[in-house]
């Protein structure tokens, strides 16, 4: 009996969006079939990959990225260089200092570093993101939509805490993308959708971070959460999680004791900078794997790494 | 006699008459070809361009924008024609304001604003969606007095409505050197009564930028500015037709209109309820604007003497540490909610009637009694006893007080430390009314608190008013069936660790943890659409016998997203109920008995099945079909509806002795109703007689057990 391949192409897709505008916009989202299953259908957006830079500039930045960011001291500087690394297809600014518990900036301060950013970053797609304080980024994120008005960026994220405020900044006053975050449960994921579209965001606006984790710590919910949304929204039609799912990896990643410990402490573990490579690529691959469709990495050669990864499966 | 009507007609045809004179004198002027626009907006001019979705770039255009306006100012004396009238004369002010700013003149000085920018309506436009601007007042006149127009602004200033001002009342506000600014919130426009259209502009550009509202969808404005913008007029003595006419626009976008010319109202007949009110007193103005609108305040801290948090939950207060003791075991207490008529409670009243706790005995025993009054318009007395229950934790969280029971078997205890703290017993109320007011804002429009020490009163109202409500309160529990109501509830509180697992809770089968009854899901849902809880209809009967539905079925498949296929609600045997892991029992087939034993979470030994409760528990959670065994609540082992399927509760064979006791009165009734037998419980055994099969069927076999001679289960 001759083998008659089944096509696993579904009847429901993934919402296409489109970060930035111009020659450098890019397009996520879109699929009707599993991630990388382009042998059942045509992938016509493939998973994108951002590079991270934060307010602190080189400040905190691990050793091992100094000699790809020479000369570079502000976040701007960063930008400026990394808009050139290969693989990148958008800049991620992540406003670490804003945290209330860290160190505080002021939204003043912020805002004139964000400013650099979007001014280095010229018509590369950007994703603005948070301080991971819900009730500091309701602030922050409002002015940074105000700030970036025009360039359809991604405000990373509306929480269930704060989602009224981002959600009506980024979604309805300013026209940016809201992304809407989630920890690792399908059914906060959902909800956080429907509540975003109650309050008149456009759902083709919205962009979902359903959680992240570093691979090998607890990375296995972020796994299975990302699996079920995906399989719910292409087998089951459900429109409310049809959103792409943008991932940031690298501050999970870099934070691992095997991405930071310093050889000198574990000598067995070799260089430094490849494990942090390593941690980086592997999280981020099983992201996409599991359905993500852009991933937020730091370090140029994982970028490298995986957007050549990523070209070779679609 | 003028009627409402002529009234808003002629005060259109007025404004219509001004405008059209002031067009015609500026195209004199200028020409047809002047440009003309507001400053600082890409919706020139605002109002026009939102209701016909045309913009007017021109004097020419102006006037031919004119000629559209005047097609909405009909004359049929229909409440309809009242609205377009309005809407009519809103347009035909902002023409005329439109009309000052030719040549980029700047009309209006400090403090007014006249027009205001885009940039200020996305500014404002955040907090407004989210509420923390909870409404907008707009004042228009002249207050009686200055000290009551300045009270009325702080009034709603203090409860972080955004309030624009329009006439007299600004000249008050400066007259007593009030501080206004849009960085305070309070806006003053301009003096004439067309600056009005400044405010309007502002709702209707909210619409078109948050709203994503078409130009020209007159309709989806109107139910936009309705549903979303919270504003409101406040119009103050003496209306003249114009300012009638401009109220019936406000009306028109849903906006209702407060006076205090009652006269006027009264002379000309105006009865456009919950939209046109008449409130003769200025100091209550706030209250009637607010009722009207339906704004409600956000209650952002409990105005009590000591610390309110969770971390004091389960605080114990030993005798000796004890200020006073109310003991409902001793003495008469009770703890109540009751829904009222809005009009018979006044919102944050706390009552306190008997002696306060500084009048107490140190260390006595005392009544106490708090009933909580509260009404809205989704409010339903089935909540009555889910407020209720929420109390034990609310007071709970006071630092330094105790509480255990509910209804009329209330104990709590009040530390020296609180005491001493000026802890009284008013404070019982302000928690009470901010937990009640904050936590159930969906349902609960007012909140009033009556606490009453006074023992003879606290013995005669429970009598009289308590113990009736609780008895009528358990009597429509008992007639809640399953057959009786329209639909039932899922509840998917634990996917977080059982992500497959969905509870559908009926009226006679609680949730499985015991903590989700039909009316807990049905509120739940009610104050948290987009909750755990969802509601599913059962139109659609696959199944009388077991309980099986299609609608049931589709939602179970939805929520569990795709896992479950289908389930019953009343076979153990037959596509039976998932189980997360919380069950509060688990029910599992005996097959020598042809019976069913029954294992409560405490249950530590070892039932006559050959496993224990863990062991069962293994069996049973993670959200999969395991037929012949099923978690539940211990409520639902005395329901009809237990494993209906299979012949009911006639098929328990056994269950520990702890868990019989508990259910013994009610389980006696219903089988008593299905199967006329009297002390049923007495048939069941439990651990003392036998944790194995052999001796379990000898003891059913000498007491007659009616699982004997039922039909085979498998």
């Amino acid at each position: 009996m001759p083998f008659t391949a089944k096509s696993g192409k579904f009847n429901a897709s993934i919402k296409p969006v489109t970060i930035g505008s111009g020659d450098k916009a890019a397009t996520i989202g879109g699929e009707n079939v599993l991630p990388f299953y382009s042998f059942d259908a045509e992938i016509a957006n493939a998973p994108k990959v951002g590079i991270e830079v934060t307010d602190f500039g080189m400040e905190h930045e691990p050793e091992c990225l100094k000699k790809y960011y020479d000369g570079c001291t502000t976040a701007a500087d960063m930008v400026k260089k990394a808009v050139a690394f290969e693989g990148v297809d958008f800049i991620s600014f992540r406003m670490e200092g804003g945290d209330p518990n860290g160190a505080n900036k002021s939204t003043e301060d912020l805002m004139a570093t964000l400013g650099e950013v979007i001014e280095a970053a010229g018509d590369m797609p950007l994703v603005i993101c948070g301080s991971k304080n819900a009730e500091r980024d309701a602030e922050l994120l409002q002015k940074a939509a105000e700030l970036a008005q025009g360039k359809n960026a991604i405000i990373l994220a509306a929480r269930e805490e704060n989602y009224k405020t981002v959600g009506a900044a980024a979604g309805l006053a300013y026209n940016q993308i809201v992304g809407a975050e989630s920890s690792v449960d399908i059914n906060l994921a959902k909800q956080l959708n429907v509540l975003l579209t109650q309050l008149g965001v456009n759902a083709s606006n919205v962009v979902m971070n359903v959680g992240s984790a570093a691979a090998g710590y607890g990375y296995e919910y972020v796994a299975s959460t990302m699996q079920r949304i995906k399989a719910a929204a292409l087998s089951q039609n459900d429109a409310q999680l049809q959103m792409p799912i943008i991932t940031p990896v690298a501050s999970e990643a870099w934070a691992t004791k095997e991405a930071s410990a310093s050889e000198e402490d574990v000598p067995g573990w070799g260089d430094v900078e490849s494990r942090g490579i390593d941690m980086e690529v592997e999280t981020a691959a099983a992201d996409l794997a599991c359905g993500s469709n852009a991933v937020i990495l730091k370090h140029p050669v994982s970028v490298a790494t995986v957007s050549k990864l990523i070209k070779e499966l679609v | 006699m003028a009627t409402l009507f002529d009234v808003v007609f002629s005060g259109n045809d007025t404004v219509f008459g001004l405008t059209e004179g002031a067009i015609d004198a500026a195209i004199k002027e200028h020409g047809e070809d002047k440009a003309i626009a507001f400053p600082n907006t890409a919706y020139s001019l605002p109002c026009y361009y939102a209701v016909t979705g045309t913009k007017v770039g021109n004097l020419g255009e102006l006037k031919a924008a004119l000629g559209v306006v005047k097609t909405l100012m009909t004359r049929e004396k229909r409440l309809n024609d009242v609205f377009m009238s309005g809407v009519a004369t809103a347009l035909c002010a902002e023409f005329i304001e439109a009309l000052k700013y030719i040549d980029g003149a700047a009309p209006y000085a400090e403090p007014c604003y006249g027009h205001l920018a885009d940039a200020i309506i996305r500014e404002l436009g955040v907090p407004l969606v989210t509420g923390d601007i909870p409404g907008v007042a707009v004042i228009i006149g002249a207050a009686p007095t200055a000290q009551e127009g300045v009270d009325l602004v702080k009034s709603y200033q203090a409860q972080g409505i955004l309030v624009t001002l329009v006439g007299g009342i600004i000249d008050q506000c400066a007259e007593l050197g009030y501080k206004t600014g849009a960085n305070v919130r309070v806006i003053p426009l301009g003096a004439d009564i067309t600056a009005v259209i400044h405010v309007v502009s502002v709702a209707v550009r909210a619409a078109l930028i948050f709203g994503n509202v078409a130009p020209g969808d007159a309709a989806a404005l109107m139910e936009y500015t309705f549903k979303r913008v919270p504003a409101f007029v406040n119009a103050f003595a003496p209306l003249d037709p114009v300012i009638v006419a401009c109220g019936a626009g406000a009306i028109a976008l849903g906006f209702p209109v407060v006076t205090n010319d009652v006269d006027t109202l009264a002379a000309v007949h105006a009865n456009v309820p919950k939209s046109l009110i008449g409130q003769a007193d200025v100091s209550k103005f706030n209250a009637t604007s607010l009722e009207a609108r339906d704004i409600k305040i956000k209650i952002t801290n409990i105005d009590i003497p000591v610390a309110f948090a969770s971390a004091f939950e389960g605080e114990i207060i030993r005798r000796g540490d004890m200020q006073v003791e109310f003991d409902g075991s001793r003495v008469d207490c009770f703890e109540l909610v009751m829904t009222k008529d809005a009009s018979e409670i006044e919102d944050h009243k706390i009552e306190v009637i008997g002696p306060d706790i500084d009048e107490m005995p140190e260390g006595s025993k005392q009544s106490i009694a708090y009933i909580v009054e509260v009404a809205g318009k989704s409010m339903q007395s089935d909540f009555e006893p889910v407020f209720e229950r929420k109390f034990h934790s609310y007071l709970n969280c006071v630092e330094g007080m105790m509480h255990t029971g509910q209804r009329d078997m209330i104990r709590i205890r009040v530390s020296k430390d609180t005491f001493n703290a000026g802890f009284r017993a008013k404070h019982i109320g302000e928690v009470l009314y901010a937990k009640v007011k904050s936590e159930f804002a969906a349902v609960v429009d007012k909140c009033q608190v009556k606490i009453i020490t006074d023992a003879a009163q606290c013995t005669e109202l429970r009598h009289n008013l308590a113990t009736p409500m609780f008895d009528k309160r358990d009597e429509r529990l008992l007639t809640l069936t399953d057959e009786g109501v329209d639909v039932y509830y899922s509840c998917i509180m634990c996917q977080a660790f059982s992500p497959s697992h969905v509870c559908v809770v009926t009226p006679e089968r609680l949730g499985l943890c015991g903590a989700v009854s039909w009316l807990d899901a049905k509120a739940t849902n009610e104050l948290d659409p987009e909750g755990p809880c969802q509601v599913i209809t059962k139109e659609k009967v696959i199944d009388e016998r077991i309980g099986e539905y299609e609608d049931v079925n589709d939602a179970v498949r939805k929520f569990s997203q795709g896992a479950l296929e289908d389930v019953s609600l009343y076979s153990i045997i037959e596509k039976p109920m998932t189980s997360c892991g919380c069950f509060e029992c688990i029910c599992g087939i005996e097959p020598l008995s042809n019976g069913v034993c029954i294992a409560n979470r405490e249950y530590a030994g070892m039932t006559p099945i050959g496993m224990t409760f863990p062991e069962l528990a293994s069996m049973t959670g993670g959200g999969v079909q395991t037929p012949g065994f099923m978690g539940h609540g211990k409520h639902f082992i005395a329901s009809k509806k237990f494993m209906k399927a299979e012949g009911g509760v006639g098929r328990i064979v056994w269950m520990p002795k702890d868990l019989k006791e508990q259910v013994a009165d009610r389980l006696n009734a219903t089988a008593k109703d299905l199967y006329g037998i009297e002390n049923f419980c007495d048939m069941i055994a439990d651990e003392t007689i036998a944790e194995d099969p052999e001796t379990l069927l000898a003891y059913l076999e000498e007491k007659g057990h009616p699982a004997l001679t039922m039909e085979p289960m498998m």
